[in-house]
């Protein structure tokens, strides 16, 4: 009887294990990201990138999570200020939500571009343009919402004056971006995008936005 | 530790009978057909080239896979004029997103075979004719067992016999719905890439393409 107590308890475990340990789900694109070949566009010290992410271009794909991917094709540090996720109404300007957006568990994280740990493939260029997945960000996007993913990069600072952003070359995607001077990243709810931007370009540096 | 044996043995008996119980429910495996990535629309027609001896690449970009569930990728190719068309060889290649260096070739069949003729004189073949820009010949190519993944890019290639019969052949595309696909024509057999070769420069730029139609999971 012991003994087939014990297969018990063992077939038991064997059948547990897996589901805990291999539940996970693959990546999927929550929108349709950046085809092609990129370009360039390098000098973005005190700038603001603010990258649209419109409700409408969503697939649907659940997920309890977003994460965001940036290119950049030149440089050797890009030292960023603040990130920030703002949710608005779709079609509207007016924020009703703020989320932190981090890398390496912080929203001012310095990128090293020159590390073949951040870029394995050196040296960054239009050719083999570094990919940098950052945290993932709790918050399920909605249809029914547009958001603005906003990066600025630090003023006044050497690194950032020769970075080099991805340039999307082809305009088969759903994502779509414009850049500000000034660091736009601290409005608040009941705030608004700034009005002198428009999205009618796809946007540089961001290249994907996936589940994971 | 008698306890949890006895426990453990609860669980699994519990776990059995439940499971015994619902797989007396017929399980529904239904496979629906679903779009990996957005083909083409509006059908047109590439007509007037040649395409003797040419090849064509189609960019299908990881960044635009919708997620569909799927083990398998489907490709279809689409005509709308010519008799026969002859090809050379077809391909799948693996690139790293927004790359051009091969990781993998996988082989693109159709009746088993990467060099089939299609005779698009045939009812068999396409059940319309004469094959037009109002009635076009869909023809799915074999099952590839493999799934696409949205962290890579890939680029089928198609290579066109240098004969007589692909001078009058031409495929649905260059339609201005083009969904997520690009492709473009090169002189030459482009299929012959090994792994960590480039792929030749697009030139052409994000024009829709001329041959390669839908990609689906069945």
């Amino acid at each position: 009887m012991k003994t087939i107590f014990k297969f018990a308890a063992l077939t038991l475990m064997v059948l547990i294990v897996p589901v805990c340990g291999f539940s996970t789900t693959k990546p999927e694109n929550l929108e349709r990201g950046i085809v092609g070949p990129v370009g360039s566009n390098v000098g973005w010290s005190g700038y603001s990138v603010v990258e649209q992410i419109p409700g409408a271009g969503l697939i649907p794909v659940t997920s309890t999570t977003t994460v965001f991917y940036l290119g950049f094709t030149a440089g050797t540090e890009a030292d960023i200020s603040g990130m920030t996720l703002y949710t608005t109404a779709r079609g509207s300007s007016t924020i009703t939500a703020v989320t932190p957006v981090k890398l390496g568990g912080v929203t001012n994280p310095s990128i090293d571009l020159a590390s073949t740990t951040v870029c394995p493939v050196a040296e960054i260029s239009t050719f083999n343009p570094c990919i940098v997945r950052l945290d993932p960000t709790t918050i399920t996007l909605s249809a029914l919402n547009d958001y603005y993913l906003v990066v600025y990069f630090t003023a006044s600072d050497s690194n950032n004056g020769t970075l080099g952003l991805t340039s999307p070359s082809w305009a088969q995607t759903s994502l779509r971006g414009s850049y500000i001077t000034g660091n736009e990243t601290g409005l608040a709810v009941g705030g608004a995008i700034p009005s002198s931007l428009n999205f009618n370009s796809q946007p540089y540096m961001l290249m994907y936005v996936m589940t994971d | 530790m008698k306890t949890f044996y006895k426990l453990a043995t609860f669980v699994l008996t519990m776990t059995v009978l439940t499971a015994s119980v619902f797989a007396q429910e017929p399980a529904p495996a239904v496979t629906v057909l679903a779009n990996l990535t957005e083909g083409q629309g509006i059908i047109t027609s590439s007509g007037g080239q040649s395409w003797d001896g040419l090849s064509e690449l189609v960019l299908i970009p990881g960044a635009a896979l919708m997620g569909a569930p799927s083990t398998t990728t489907v490709l279809s190719l689409g005509f709308t004029g010519g008799s026969e068309a002859d090809i050379g060889n077809m391909v799948l290649y693996e690139v790293p997103r927004n790359g051009s260096t091969v990781i993998k070739v996988t082989k693109v069949e159709l009746g088993g075979t990467q060099t089939p003729s299609i005779v698009l004189t045939s009812k068999t073949v396409c059940p319309v004719q004469p094959v037009s820009v109002t009635n076009p010949c869909i023809v799915k190519l074999d099952t590839i067992k493999s799934a696409l993944s949205p962290l890579y890019d890939y680029y089928f290639a198609v290579y066109f016999t240098l004969d007589t019969n692909n001078e009058k052949i031409s495929g649905v595309g260059q339609t201005a719905s083009q969904g997520a696909l690009s492709g473009w024509s090169l002189y030459g057999d482009q299929t012959r890439i090994g792994a960590k070769g480039a792929l030749p420069t697009n030139e052409d730029s994000d024009q829709a393409p001329f041959f390669l139609a839908y990609i689906t999971n069945e």
